[in-house]
């Protein structure tokens, strides 16, 4: 049996520590430890409520949009405020490019190199890169120069002998299978989605003045204000703009994105047998399609035990965090956030350390469960409760990808699963940003210029005590910010992040968390090398400053 | 031909730099002069530098760069990611040679550890660190570590053996929301970690990679730091109030301000001084250099600054919907105007009170005993 | 006035006097035009008018005038007459002057029937003329240091920008404003024991602010 240890994950979001145990080229068991803790939601305590989508958007700067948008839903839910229709739809906007671009960068930057061999692309011959290419959609960058000019610049790099951020990987390694012109074209893209993600995310800066962490969220609406006739405002101009970005965007998602994950999905069909875990599926739905965002385009639902013939509703008071494997005072009782507490109370090894004892507390994360049980959240969960709740679109893009790799429903439940239902989420919403844009659209020109409701913009105008939540699904999938707000201040913040869902410890039960379930059974070549494990991690594409805030 | 003042080098004249190292790259000679000149700009130096600027970029010995992150929540490698001239990929492949960066690298666990031990030997005194995110220092900084060491250890390595450190970022520059009252990990910024260090900061929440990247191209062509404010940041990035550069100043001069979210003056640009703006309390380049592209930037989109570039500003700097902060010691609805009339009220109650007494009594007339002397 | 103050006095010289009321006027109008600042109304009319410009420039107008009339009453503390002279704010640091404070105290607290005469200052008074031209400092460094910044490679920022460092700009600015209301409460304590000395003492107090006479039971060379 081998102990091993990676820390740092990298290509990831924060600070990821695993710990696993290896007995015959298997992971027979594995730890997942967060080591950085900021306390966000003790910070929060006394605050402006309306602050605190500035504060909670510093959680994470990777999904720099996702924690605003959830504290401001709380904020509403708690005052009861109703925003208007085109807030709705420019936060819909804003959300949902986020989705694209996190997603295609995850892909390409995050977890790309786990399948991808850069240096086996120095060998591809660049024509045969380019017809493999064609093969798979007709983008107008791929031709045998253009891979060729990719594969020169990558020579010059490596023969300089100083490989930068690619040195000392795992290049090489037996578990890498994809061909030499598949290397090379899902490098040029890897260098592509560079430029790409940076465009297009513009949408960001249009209507949210920056990113990452944008500046345009308010309590109550959005403070870009809208006029056509101004130029300080949403005109017709910026939403042109936006229309354009969007087709780009689409445009990359459908003719590299998508292809790209397929073509690589295909030499890899055996990890659709891999690191399924705990088998139960949670989504908030996402997307409100009227004011006041009840009606939802993507459905909410949960999925237990992999069943897809019965998604159960969502209600966000079986939520409840565990801290009993988490550096956190605590008496044992799982507390619904409502109630909960962050008391950092540090008791693992002192620095600096080789091994984390996990036979007792081991992490930053909490431990939330769902009425008890662990819940995988992310773009898996959306798309499984989205095509098991029978939603149009993602029946047809779900059926659509199973076909192409010729495998049924059940091999969704993989690490590549995860993998393939992320490049599904994008496509799906890549596609239905221009129906929102419309739908802005169409509003304007219908005089409506309404981003912001004012009636309760004034804390004297509000109850002595109200208490909220809000959901978002964000691109790691379910996120919750519950609040509690006493004459006017913070008296209780807490958030249950997609994340820590994800990266949980063993609750007090011992129930594992998800990262910890699907790494069980993971093949392993080389316990030095364990690919394999960050293969199945960054399927989940964490995010731990987000897990532990 | 031009020539740089002093004892310089002779500097190639705008004829001479085809710049064929960059066009090897795919930059044409048009790019890379655009890029030259907008970074001139951006450091606010004379446009007679422009040669020696590109001249530095077409040097071929690629600096390193350890990109650590502590307490972060990786907005500023973000930002980097934002990058436009030079593109991301191209200071990946070609400007800069970043040897650890926990976010892109391939590399993970031991062998991202070697990567970076390597570096710090083999490069001693040559690399430049840029650190991400606060470090924390209470339980002797167990709130943030890295494959078993503390940020506070890694960060005294990394630094103290660096040819120069930038703190990207309000947390790394000075602690940042980490350090935001009540400082649960008892949180700092790299300077107060690391006291020798030579560090430089670049604060914002994010950082403007436009600074970060100008930094860089100030340190390859002039081989040192550019000059700083009282607070560490450099003065071509953080030399001029935001409302001092703001384009809706004149609406401030006249008196014209948005009173409520979405109302006229909100529409038409007006000044966002009663919302809460933190402009005229923070030093920053945001409207002038913009983000993503100079697309856009906090107060030209409708929103106030929160004055993000300041050291404290998640205390200082909110309610982020008041122009003053909160008196301390007093809740959340005292505000200063409500203590200040309190208190006046007070002093003119008592005095009342004590003029109505005085009327009442009867005083003996002053005599010899309580006469002044001199 | 009572049949004993027979006697008068020059006390206040005229850069007192001066330098008295200007002080007073400028806080008027540096009150006024800073609490506009900190609240304004939305009164321009056109992005051309120039409300806000000109409060502040009158604000800054005052806030020089101000400066140098503060200045030139702490130099008269060492050139002027024996009433104006510096250790004449400070009545606690010697033996007599802690007795006649005490007197005077008494007298304030309905403890003594008999009001103390006081030729020059009322030594309570001086007590907070003292905390006073605390306060008058702190307005003028916290002020001029917030007025620096919109030039940061100017003097004034060479002379005030460390302000800046020490303190942040939210807490110069919130302590500028709050000070300006104990300034108040200084006015109204002032203006009301102005008031009842010049009833009780009989001693011309208000007037003396004016002409620099007094009425005092003795003579001078008594
Ligand atoms: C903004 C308003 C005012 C301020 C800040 C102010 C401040 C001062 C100060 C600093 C002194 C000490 C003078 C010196 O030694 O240089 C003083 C003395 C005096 N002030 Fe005022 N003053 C104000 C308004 C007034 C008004 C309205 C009156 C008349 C009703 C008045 C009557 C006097 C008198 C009689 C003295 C001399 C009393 C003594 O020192 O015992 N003051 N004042
Ligand atoms: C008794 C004297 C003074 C009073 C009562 C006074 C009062 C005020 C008040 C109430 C404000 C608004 C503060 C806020 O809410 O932000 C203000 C702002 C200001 N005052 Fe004064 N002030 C005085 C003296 C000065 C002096 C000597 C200067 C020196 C130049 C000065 C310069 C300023 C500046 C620059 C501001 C604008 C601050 C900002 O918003 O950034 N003041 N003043
Ligand atoms: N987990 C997580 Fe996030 C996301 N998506 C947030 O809620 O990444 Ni930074
Ligand atoms: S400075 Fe802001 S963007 Fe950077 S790490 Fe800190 S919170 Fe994130
Ligand atoms: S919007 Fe803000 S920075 Fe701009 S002029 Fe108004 S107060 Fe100043
Ligand atoms: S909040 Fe920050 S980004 Fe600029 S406008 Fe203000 S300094
Ligand atoms: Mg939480």
């Amino acid at each position: 049996m081998a102990k091993i240890v990676i820390d740092p994950i990298t290509r990831i979001e924060g600070h990821l520590r695993i710990q696993a145990e290896v007995n015959d080229g298997r992971v027979t068991d594995a730890w997942s430890s967060s080591t950085m803790f900021r306390g966000i939601e003790k910070i929060l305590q006394g605050r402006d409520p309306r602050d605190a989508w500035y504060f909670t958007q510093r959680f994470c700067g990777v999904c720099t949009t996702v924690h605003s948008i959830a504290s401001i839903r709380a904020v509403e839910n708690a005052l009861d405020i109703t925003v208007p229709y085109n807030a709705e739809m420019i936060r819909n906007l804003i959300i949902g490019i986020q989705v694209v671009q996190d997603h295609v960068i995850h892909f390409y930057h995050l977890h790309a190199l786990d399948w991808v061999d850069i240096t086996s692309g120095l060998k591809a011959d660049p024509v045969k890169s380019a017809a493999l290419a064609a093969s798979l959609s007709d983008w107008p960058l791929n031709s045998p120069t253009y891979f060729k000019g990719v594969q020169e610049k990558l020579s010059t790099f490596v023969n300089k002998g100083r490989l930068g951020p690619f040195a000392n990987a795992y290049w090489g390694h037996p578990a890498y299978k994809l061909p030499p012109e598949a290397n090379l074209m899902a490098t040029a893209h890897y260098l592509e989605a560079l430029d790409w993600q940076r465009e297009v995310i513009k949408i960001h800066a249009i209507l949210g003045s920056k990113n990452p962490h944008p500046q345009t969220f308010v309590v109550g609406g959005m403070a870009i204000p809208i006029d056509p006739a101004s130029q300080n405002a949403l005109n017709a101009e910026k939403l042109a703009e936006i229309g354009e970005l969007l087709k780009k965007a689409r445009r990359f998602v459908e003719q590299v994105y998508i292809p790209d994950l397929l073509a690589v999905a295909s030499y890899y069909k055996e990890w659709a047998g891999i690191g399924a875990g705990i088998g139960n599926y949670m989504t908030y739905g996402e997307y409100p399609r009227e004011a006041g965002g009840k009606k939802l385009w993507l459905p909410p639902g949960i999925i237990l035990n992999r069943d897809l013939s019965r998604v159960c509703p969502v209600d966000h008071r079986k939520v409840a965090e565990y801290v009993d494997n988490s550096w956190y005072e605590g008496d044992g009782k799982p507390l619904h956030p409502w109630e909960g507490s962050t008391e950092a109370h540090y008791t693992g090894p002192a620095p600096p350390y080789d091994m984390i004892d996990t036979n007792a507390k081991y992490s930053w994360v909490k431990s939330p469960r769902y009425e008890e049980k662990a819940m995988e959240v992310g773009p898996l969960a959306k798309i499984l409760v989205a095509y098991a709740s029978g939603h149009a679109p993602t029946r047809g893009a779900v059926d659509m990808v199973l076909k192409q790799l010729g495998v049924g429903p059940e091999a969704l439940f993989s690490t590549l699963g995860r993998t393939a239902a992320r490049g599904i989420e994008t496509l799906l919403v890549a596609r239905e940003l221009p129906v929102w844009l419309g739908n802005l659209t169409a509003s304007i020109g219908g005089g409506d210029y309404t981003a912001h409701n004012n009636e309760r913009w004034d804390p004297a105008d509000w109850p002595a005590e109200a208490s909220g939540y809000g959901f978002h699904d964000a691109p790691r999938g379910a996120l919750g910010h519950w609040i509690r707000i006493k004459e006017g201040k913070i008296l209780n913040y807490q958030a249950v992040v997609p994340s820590t869902w994800n990266a949980s410890p063993r609750d007090a039960r011992g129930e594992r968390g998800a990262y910890e379930a699907a790494l069980v059974g993971t093949p392993i070549a080389d316990p030095n090398k364990p690919l394999e494990i960050l293969r199945t991690i960054h399927s989940f594409d964490p995010c731990l400053a987000c897990a532990v805030h | 031909m031009k020539r740089a003042s002093g004892d310089e080098k002779q500097i190639p004249g705008e004829e001479e730099f085809g710049s064929p190292f960059w066009e090897k790259r795919g930059v044409s000679r048009r790019d890379f002069m655009k890029f030259c000149t907008a970074m001139t700009a951006a450091l606010s130096l004379p446009s007679s530098m422009i040669p020696r600027v590109a001249a530095a970029l077409e040097n071929d010995n690629r600096i390193s760069i350890i990109w650590v992150e502590f307490q972060s929540c990786t907005g500023d490698t973000e930002a980097l990611l934002r990058a436009s001239s030079p593109t991301v990929a191209e200071i990946v492949l070609d400007v800069l040679s970043i040897d650890y960066s926990e976010t892109i690298m391939a590399a993970a666990g031991h062998q991202a550890e070697e990567a970076r031990a390597r570096t710090i030997k083999e490069r001693a005194g040559k690399y430049i660190a840029v650190v991400e995110g606060s470090i924390p220092t209470r339980d002797n900084g167990a709130y943030c570590c890295i494959g078993g060491r503390s940020a506070l250890d890694l960060a005294r390595e990394l630094c103290n053996n660096a040819l120069a450190t930038i703190a990207v970022g309000t947390c790394a520059s000075y602690g940042g929301i980490p350090a935001a009252a009540p400082n649960p990990s008892r949180a700092v910024g790299l300077s107060q970690a690391v006291p020798g260090a030579t560090v430089i900061n670049l604060p914002g929440c994010p950082v403007n990679t436009d600074n970060l990247v100008a930094t860089i191209v100030h340190f390859l062509t002039f081989g040192r730091l550019p000059p700083v404010d009282g607070k560490g940041r450099p003065l071509f990035a953080y030399g001029k109030k935001i409302h001092d550069n703001c384009e809706r100043r004149a609406h401030f001069d006249a008196g014209q301000y948005v009173e409520a979210w979405g109302d006229q003056a909100h529409r038409k640009g007006h000044c966002l001084y009663k919302m809460g703006c933190k402009g005229p309390a923070t030093f920053h380049n945001c409207p002038i250099q913009k983000y993503n592209e100079k697309t856009a930037w906090p107060v030209g989109s409708g929103h106030g600054c929160a004055g993000c570039s300041e050291p404290a500003f998640w205390d200082t700097m909110s309610p982020f919907y008041r122009r003053l902060p909160n008196v301390p010691g007093f809740g959340i609805e005292a505000t200063a105007d409500k203590i200040g009339l309190g208190l006046v009220a007070a002093a003119a109650a008592g005095f009342g009170v004590h003029g109505a007494l005085n009327a009442l009594r009867k005083d003996r007339e002053p005599g010899e005993n309580t006469r002044e002397e001199g | 006035m009572s049949s004993q103050c027979k006697f008068k006095r020059y006390i206040w010289e005229l850069p007192v006097r001066w330098s008295h009321w200007v002080n007073a006027a400028c806080i008027v109008i540096l009150a006024v035009t800073g609490l506009f600042i900190a609240s304004p109304a939305s009164v321009g009319r056109a992005p051309s008018a120039f409300s806000m410009g000109w409060v502040r420039f009158v604000h800054f107008v005052a806030a020089y005038t101000f400066t140098v009339s503060v200045a030139s009453r702490v130099v008269w503390s060492f050139l002027g007459n024996k009433y104006a002279a510096w250790r004449e704010f400070f009545p606690l640091l010697t033996a007599k002057g802690r007795e006649k404070t005490l007197a005077m105290l008494r007298y304030y607290l309905f403890m003594d029937k008999e009001v103390p005469e006081t030729i020059g200052h009322n030594p309570l008074a001086t007590t907070a003329y003292a905390l006073l031209f605390f306060l008058y400092l702190l307005m003028i460094v916290t002020g001029f240091s917030l007025y620096a910044t919109h030039a940061p490679q100017g003097i004034l920022f060479t002379l005030f920008g460390w302000v800046q460092v020490v303190f942040s700009t939210q807490s110069i600015r919130l302590i500028h404003h709050l000070s300006m209301y104990a300034i108040f409460g200084f006015v109204v304590n002032h203006i009301y024991s102005a008031w009842l000395m010049d009833i009780k003492e009989h001693g011309a107090e208000v007037s003396s602010m004016f002409s620099g006479y007094r009425f005092t039971i003795h003579r001078k060379d008594d």
